[in-house]
């Protein structure tokens, strides 16, 4: 994968971090995981192949899922994070530069690679931390899933297990079918799916 | 396939199959499909661990399956908890006034779900695989998740809204371990990760140490270690009683058992002395963190709550320090938690029968009022905070003195003050719980309570015996073998 795409993805991450529009921010995760789709497709080896189909049909699944909730549960005007665009932006690429940092060579075919795989999980941890929206929160669950996708799919020797990449498509599914379950109750309770309404998440 | 291999399919299809039933079968008969699919997987989980059990010394480690004495000790504990729980829940339901789906379809759901909690919990220890025990975790969460929430109550939905969340933000940590282990393993795909195979991959000592620390993180925060439990007493707290019992009894350990797994399976390359610290670090700080809310006047569940932080630490420390003594300890732990803290949540119904206002406010003076449920939940605490002679007191013994064994006196002795302070801190909420000031003067009312005598009986035996265990098991065979693990 070449480096310039790497940054892409990293680029539609810190998006998903700032951004305030659900509908953005789901079609930004799921660009980033058709991008990876397409990288995996565009490699030779047959694993690489499921892979991408794999991740392909877990980014539309995910999009049809998310955005049909959004359509759901319409919000008066979007929920608002305790933390400013550009502060939360700011702290995502604190957390990714210590993490580059912090954590050794990883042994992925490039070493953008992997400083992509960590920016990503560090945006989703930060995005999970700091923003109140639920969906944005599930969405953050999604950026640190697409980031060890960028992982398996630049695995040397073949990307990871084809049974790995089903199972984790198929449990980040799931999780996100739970998620929207309880979305749309917290929505139905409050009128929002915002939530600081709920007595203390973090 | 080899008979042992038919068992372990048996112990996952039986409540797999029964959630399959349950969730389609017409709303009359899914209570009796939920008794009868509970005894057949409960015999079938007892079946396997007979087995494990009885021959420890001759694992069945299979490329996908192994059946082991660790998870036969597992399999077991989650059959046991696993059939209590379904037998409760009809009590549990009777009460329950709200709940996340309508109620046409209440029960369907609520029997569909905790049976495929049952069956993805049973296929954990079973599982030969870092990578297939991963997804089955994960896959865990979002089956208990809907049983968290599942009264619909504003605070059961934030509670099985932050397990939710939190815990796929830490399993994907645990994940990002998974693959710096899958880059640096020999050949790709899901037998590098096997437990067998782990110890092979030539990531480099650096960086294979790195991505253990990260695969314990990211477990950590399924197990319900400090720092990262946050979830753990709200979820607790909120879930339903029998369902509360499934995660404090079998899903914390069954998890930390992948955690146990990972480090036997990884300590010939980071080092045994290196993978049992960070175990050992994690148990102390979760015993540090548990011990001063053991002293709070908490609510019955949250109490148990906090003392499963407090067991999770326990049990850790006796992986980390590795001696037999310890691992005795361990699977004495294990059960005898099981055994009392399920207990103690099944009295969560016929106390908020008997007391509604316990919900929010620490249980005062039950025995008073109700004696019999005042005694069931004495039994529990009692045992919990390793009241002599109960099998915890033998077990935190057994634990505390592998770690002087293990040239560990410093942790050991911090260890020992840190269970005597949270011993204190129980034997209070016991004596306020026995003979405090009742807050109600109804004597009557404690819905579930006749069921709960047969558990109760049930449990005193297991308990004892556990107790009486206690004298052979570091000696014997069952122990070596679980210091042995996989390997």
């Amino acid at each position: 994968m070449s480096g310039g795409l790497v940054w892409v993805l990293v680029a539609l991450g810190l998006g998903v971090v700032v951004v305030r529009r659900r509908t953005i921010a789901v079609g930004l995760v799921t660009a980033q995981a058709l991008l990876l789709a397409g990288s995996a497709l565009n490699a030779a080896t047959a694993s690489k192949a499921t892979a991408a189909v794999a991740l392909a049909t877990r980014a539309v699944a995910l999009a049809t899922l998310l955005l049909l909730v959004v359509s759901r549960t319409r919000e008066g005007r979007p929920v608002r994070s305790g933390v400013a665009p550009l502060a939360r932006g700011g702290v995502a690429v604190a957390l990714a530069l210590a993490l580059t940092w912090l954590v050794p060579v990883i042994g992925l075919e490039s070493r953008n690679a992997e400083r992509g795989v960590l920016a990503l999980i560090a945006f989703g941890a930060v995005t999970v931390a700091t923003r109140s929206a639920t969906l944005h929160q599930v969405l953050g669950v999604v950026l640190v899933e697409n980031g060890l996708a960028l992982a398996a799919v630049e695995l040397p020797g073949g990307g990871s297990s084809v049974a790995i990449e089903l199972g984790v498509a198929l449990d980040l599914i799931l999780v996100a079918l739970v998620a929207t379950v309880f979305h749309e109750r917290i929505f139905a309770e409050f009128g929002a799916g915002d939530t600081t309404h709920l007595r203390s998440l973090r | 396939m080899t008979d042992r291999e038919t068992l372990a399919l048996a112990v996952v299809a039986a409540p797999a199959l029964t959630a399959l039933v349950a969730a389609v079968a017409p709303r009359r008969v899914v209570p009796a499909v939920a008794v009868v699919g509970a005894i057949a997987s409960a015999a079938a989980a007892a079946a396997l661990a007979a087995v494990a059990l009885a021959q420890p010394a001759h694992p069945f480690i299979g490329r996908y399956v192994v059946v082991d004495a660790a998870g036969g000790l597992l399999v077991g504990v989650i059959g046991l908890v696993g059939l209590a729980s379904a037998l409760v829940s009809p009590a549990y339901l009777a009460t329950a006034s709200t709940a996340l789906v309508r109620p046409s379809r209440r029960l369907h759901v609520y029997y569909g779900l905790l049976f495929a909690f049952w069956a993805l919990l049973a296929a954990v220890p079973l599982i030969g695989n870092l990578g297939g025990a991963w997804l089955l975790v994960e896959a865990t969460t979002a089956a208990s998740a809907l049983l968290v929430g599942f009264s619909g109550r504003p605070r059961a939905l934030e509670a099985g809204w932050k397990y939710l969340i939190l815990t796929s933000l830490g399993l994907g940590v645990a994940l990002l371990g998974i693959v710096l282990l899958a880059a640096g393993a020999a050949h790709g795909g899901l037998d590098a990760l096997s437990w067998r195979d782990l110890g092979d991959v030539r990531a480099g000592t650096h960086t294979t140490l790195v991505a253990y620390l990260l695969l314990l993180a990211g477990l950590a925060s399924k197990i319900g270690w400090a720092p990262v439990h946050n979830w753990l007493p709200d979820a607790h707290s909120e879930a339903p009683a029998p369902v509360s019992a499934l995660l404090s009894a079998a899903l914390l350990p069954a998890v930390l058992l992948v955690a146990w797994r990972s480090s036997q399976a990884l300590a010939p390359t980071i080092g045994r002395s290196t993978a049992q610290s960070v175990l050992v670090g994690f148990g102390l700080l979760s015993l540090a963190v548990a011990v001063p809310f053991l002293w709070l006047h908490l609510p019955w569940k949250r109490l148990l709550a906090y003392s499963s932080l407090e067991h999770m630490g326990v049990i850790a420390l006796g992986v980390g320090f590795g001696t037999p003594l310890a691992i005795a300890g361990v699977a004495l732990h294990i059960a005898g938690h099981a055994v009392a803290k399920a207990l103690g949540f099944y009295a969560t119904t016929p106390l908020l029968g008997h007391e509604p206002r316990a919900v929010g406010h620490a249980a005062r003076g039950i025995a008073r009022t109700q004696p019999t449920l005042g005694a069931v939940m004495g039994i529990s605490l009692g045992t919990l905070a390793g009241l002599p002679p109960s099998p915890l007191f033998a077990s935190e013994v057994l634990i505390v003195a592998g770690g002087f064994a293990a040239g560990r006196p410093w942790t050991a002795g911090a260890a020992a003050a840190l269970l005597a302070l949270g011993f204190l801190g129980l034997a209070q909420a016991l004596i306020e719980l026995l003979a405090g000031k009742a807050r109600t003067r109804n004597r009557h009312a404690a819905p579930g309570l006749r069921g709960l005598r047969l558990l109760t009986g049930v449990s005193i035996i297991s308990l004892a015996l556990l107790t009486a265990a206690a004298f052979w098991l570091p000696n014997s065979d069952l122990a070596q073998a679980l210091v042995r693990g996989i390997g």
